[in-house]
């Protein structure tokens, strides 16, 4: 067991008692938690001696939050109306609009599904199966169902032998039948289905234990096989995943050991009659005196809206990479159980902190170092981010932004590695300057916001460049950008549909520019 | 002699006749080619002929004539005495002395996917650690990064039963291949505009004709409104999409998209390689090792022969032979055969014992791989398997070492460690494999 885990849990308990409210009482403040979370990240910026990042204006923080919760950036008519709004309280305001709206649902599902079937990025056989099991995880999404609900949902999903349903679901689809997908995604094996539970809902990782003791952490072999023998039962058959619920033991592949289903912290499982093993697994997994569970799920939150987890990489805690901010990590658990693992609680207390809504500009050296918290570090979108927002930004109709291009794009766009260092590659730049997603919608005639930003009667060019700004970057050029912008636009001689392809320039050169390609 | 028996020019008549042949082919072609082949410094590279499905070692070049297992097909000399290959190989029988076969190659994986990963990584699948495919591996370390090519191109990749058997993995994007004709496998029988639509980078053509002028000025625009944006955030990711950009503006240069023109090459030397996806693969591989791209793959699928295994052996030996035969004497040609170390090899080969559908199934106890040309002792076969092809019998030899011996002969330090994403160092090959030393020249 990790030392400091067993510390935290003793001094500061998200624990002890059963998780908080659930139907009528009114839930924990996330004002409350936002401030405890300043509190806790400025007193280490204190200690380090680096002055934070200022407070990012009111378009940085929109099409921040747009790109976070919804993802996807906001239009330039919202955008117009958001920076006219004089309300104080504006922020807080939009924070709940977007965790309210179906962009959110959608882009949940989508970053929920890649962390639980990262497989069908690469596995046509898994990215199959993927839009079923969209469908069953949008369906909790939008009902705002509990995360331990959720989880215990996804570990005890019936396996009857029936095939997934594979492609474009039905327009009246089996909403319960997509679950298994998780199972088919970890082709039915005991060992695959353990060291995913691991990763995503306790945070550590196990597979290096499947062949050898762990070599940081005191995983041993054993530990990893007694997690595995929980799936004991389950296999695959056919084009489906079954369960023989008798099964809790497993061999040791290439020994002559056989384990019994053991928990992480060598507790003997109480075992229900006739109950899948899998029972008694999810019951303790998503108990609100787990240490790692709420912990896992809030550190993967927070490195979700800021790139960069408080333990990082999100899934690999362990003696030498403890978190950055254990204090925070434990308070965050503890607001999460309390609000009774209701992700929204979360979401919403972290984009209300100051450590949020602090600018991604460098202005002391110290600020560098991206697990100080020190300013909002810059992240590349992911690809669904990009897609969605090149739609939004390039007026693409609704069809049109579900076309067939779609697939490919996502995969051209994959991401590696961290958010925060994930490079671009030349097959990428390539797609972005020539491809047809943005070669059409800056030409002129191409595209929706082109066509109305250079056809729209009685504006002036700064007018337009400023119009071309917001749909592509959420803000109004800076004074000599704009001037750079108009100096291209208008230089002597260029006239007519020449005018028209240098607005279009413009937009290649926005769409194409590393502000637009980043979330910051 | 201006010809010799293998049908390709010579290197001597380069020499001679340079003159000829800068008349022949473009001018900058002919002064490409004898200052690629002149230059001492010159890094080598690696050419890997990836092939998917398991191809039948033993119908290739380690027959085992007279014995059950043997099947209809015969052996025939090389140039070397005692060096013997398949029938149908002719043309690559030319090259013997440049060939060694490595007749004792075993692994426990019998399964595409592990097996794959396992030929292309090293090492097999180990959860966590996501291991770089060799080209990655060498391209890291071959790279110029004043190059306006990348570094490790693969051509034709059919990724689909080992997708993480192609990438950098924990190297990162920087290190992933430029994929040409994406899943395509080689496959032949597409027309010949097909295959050169095939063999094009995507995007490489700037959007409804932009003109060069313009796209210029476009460019400038956007380095200029990103600028402050930049220069106020410094870090990897600013860094790297400014790196990406250029290098993709580098590559869309007339003369560096030029590489992926095949229509500057003389029809005949076209027709030499076959008008085919893996023909045509190799023919631009050979432009881009010319280039200094430090690595290509080209794959031929179609190997998984489980039915049927004489006729489509026969077949896929056609495409192979011709390509591969005219690669050789392409680069020996143009002084590049010395420096280019040519990798043959597929996830494993296939079951000595013929199965009643006249196939042959997965296998991977005892097969072969071929490695020829720059660093390479050729005119030879290592280790022995048993009459019947069923075991290994002598000088058993791993993945590990055939991936040392070809890190060696290219001049890569086999030993040589990379950080890998679980922060553990990496060696570049498992220290499990060591250089087959009678291989190397």
């Amino acid at each position: 067991m990790i030392r400091w885990l067993v510390v935290s849990a003793l001094v500061v308990s998200p624990t002890a008692a059963t998780a908080g409210p659930r139907a009528g009482k009114p839930g924990p403040d996330p004002v409350a938690l936002a401030a405890t979370i300043d509190q806790l990240i400025e007193a280490k910026l204190r200690a380090a001696g680096v002055p934070p990042a200022p407070a990012a204006d009111d378009a940085t923080y929109f099409r921040r939050v747009h790109l976070a919760l919804g993802g996807r950036v906001p239009s330039a008519a919202e955008v117009r109306e958001f920076l006219a709004d004089p309300d104080p309280g504006k922020r807080a305001a939009v924070v709940d609009r977007l965790l309210g709206s179906a962009a959110y649902a959608n882009h949940m599902t989508t970053t929920w599904r890649g962390w639980l079937l990262p497989e069908a990025a690469t596995n046509p056989d898994v990215a199959a199966v993927a839009p079923a099991f969209e469908v069953w995880l949008r369906s909790r999404v939008r009902a705002d169902t509990p995360f331990d609900q959720l989880v215990t949902e996804l570990l005890t999903a019936p396996l009857n032998g029936r095939p997934v349903a594979r492609g474009v679901p039905a327009d009246d689809p089996d909403v319960e039948a997509g679950v298994v997908g998780f199972y088919t995604a970890k082709e039915g094996r005991p060992e695959n289905l353990a060291a995913a539970t691991a990763r995503v809902f306790l945070g550590v990782q196990l597979e290096c234990a499947q062949c050898h003791d762990h070599p940081f952490a005191k995983w041993s072999r054993d530990q990893f096989w007694g997690l595995a023998a929980f799936f004991a039962g389950v296999e695959r058959q056919g084009g489906g995943v079954r369960e023989i619920t008798g099964r809790r033991e497993l061999l040791i592949p290439n020994s002559d050991r056989t384990v019994p289903a053991t928990f992480l912290n060598d507790v003997e499982p109480e075992w229900q009659f006739k109950k899948s093993p899998r029972v008694t697994l999810a019951a303790w997994v998503t108990a609100a005196d787990n240490p790692f569970f709420a912990r896992a799920a809030v550190n993967r939150l927070w490195g979700f809206l800021f790139g960069v987890g408080i333990v990082d990489p999100v899934d690999d805690l362990h003696d030498r990479n403890p978190p950055s901010h254990p204090e925070l990590l434990d308070a965050l658990a503890a607001g999460f159980v309390t609000s009774g693992f209701d992700i929204k609680f979360v979401l919403r207390a972290v984009c209300l902190s100051r450590a949020f809504r602090r600018d991604s500009t460098v202005t002391e050296p110290g600020q560098r170092d991206l697990r100080l918290f020190a300013r909002f570090p810059v992240q590349a979108l992911t690809p669904e981010q990009l897609y969605d927002s090149l739609a939004v930004a390039t007026g693409a109709p609704p069809d049109e932004a579900a076309a067939a291009g779609r697939r490919p794009f996502l995969e051209a766009f994959a991401l590696s590695g961290r958010r925060t260092e994930s490079p671009t590659t030349v097959l990428q730049a390539l797609t972005m300057m020539n491809g047809d997603l943005v070669g059409r919608a800056t030409t002129p005639g191409g595209g929706r916001t082109l066509t109305a930003v250079v056809e729209l009667p009685g504006l002036t060019p700064a007018g337009r460049v400023e119009a071309l700004y917001l749909a592509a970057l959420g803000r109004p050029p800076r004074p000599e950008e704009l001037r750079r912008a108009l100096g291209h636009i208008e230089p002597a001689g260029v006239a007519g549909d020449k005018t028209k392809e240098r607005y279009a320039d413009v937009f290649w050169a926005l769409l194409n520019g590393v502000e637009f390609r980043t979330n910051h | 002699m201006l010809r010799d028996d293998r049908g390709g020019t010579r290197r001597h008549f380069l020499r001679t006749g340079a003159a000829a042949l800068t008349m022949t082919a473009s001018g900058w072609l002919g002064r490409l080619a004898r200052v690629a082949g002149a230059d001492p410094s010159r890094k080598r590279s690696c050419v890997l002929l990836w092939m998917s499905g398991g191809p039948a070692t033993i119908d290739l070049f380690d027959l085992k004539p007279g014995h059950a297992n043997g099947g209809p097909f015969k052996e025939i000399a090389t140039t070397v005495p005692g060096l013997r290959v398949g029938e149908h190989l002719p043309n690559l029988a030319k090259w013997g002395d440049r060939l060694a076969v490595v007749r004792s190659l075993s692994t426990k994986e019998g399964d595409h996917g592990r097996a794959t990963y396992l030929l292309r990584t090293g090492t097999v699948p180990q959860g966590g650690i996501d291991f770089p495919t060799f080209g990655s591996l060498v391209a890291k370390e071959l790279a110029d990064d004043r190059a306006d090519l990348p570094a490790f191109v693969s051509i034709a990749p059919q990724r689909v039963l080992a997708p993480t058997a192609f990438g950098p993995g924990f190297l990162g994007p920087r290190y992933a291949p430029l994929v040409i004709a994406d899943g395509r496998g080689g496959a032949g029988g597409a027309d010949a505009a097909g295959v050169d639509r095939d063999l094009k980078v995507q995007n490489l053509d700037r959007f409804g004709g932009v003109a060069a002028a313009r796209a210029d000025d476009r460019l400038g625009l956007m380095r200029d409104l990103e600028a402050d944006f930049v220069a106020r955030r410094p870090g990897p990711t600013a860094d790297a999409h400014r790196a990406a950009v250029d290098a993709a503006v580098r590559l869309m240069k007339p003369e560096t998209a030029r590489a992926f023109d095949l229509a500057d090459e003389k029809p005949t030397l076209r027709d030499k390689y076959g008008r085919n996806l893996f023909g045509q693969g190799c023919l631009l591989a050979r432009r881009l090792i010319e280039r200094h791209v430090p690595f290509v793959e080209v794959t031929l699928d179609g190997w998984d022969t489980h039915a049927n295994n004489f006729d489509q052996v026969k077949t896929l030996c056609g495409t192979l032979d011709a390509a591969w035969a005219a690669l050789m004497g392409d680069l020996a040609d143009r002084g590049l055969l010395d420096t280019t170390t040519v990798v043959w090899m597929g996830e494993f080969g296939r079951t000595p014992k013929i199965n009643p559908q006249k196939g042959r199934d997965h296998f991977s106890k005892a097969f072969s791989t071929v490695l020829a040309g720059g660093g390479i002792k050729g005119g030879g076969a290592v280790g022995k398997t048993t009459k019947d092809g069923n075991d290994v019998d002598d000088r058993p030899v791993g993945v590990p070492d055939v991936l040392a011996t070809v890190c060696t002969a290219i001049g890569v330090d086999p030993e040589k460690q990379n950080l890998s994403n679980v922060g553990r160092p990496i060696r570049l090959v498992d220290k499990a494999g060591s250089p087959i030393r009678e291989v190397l020249s």
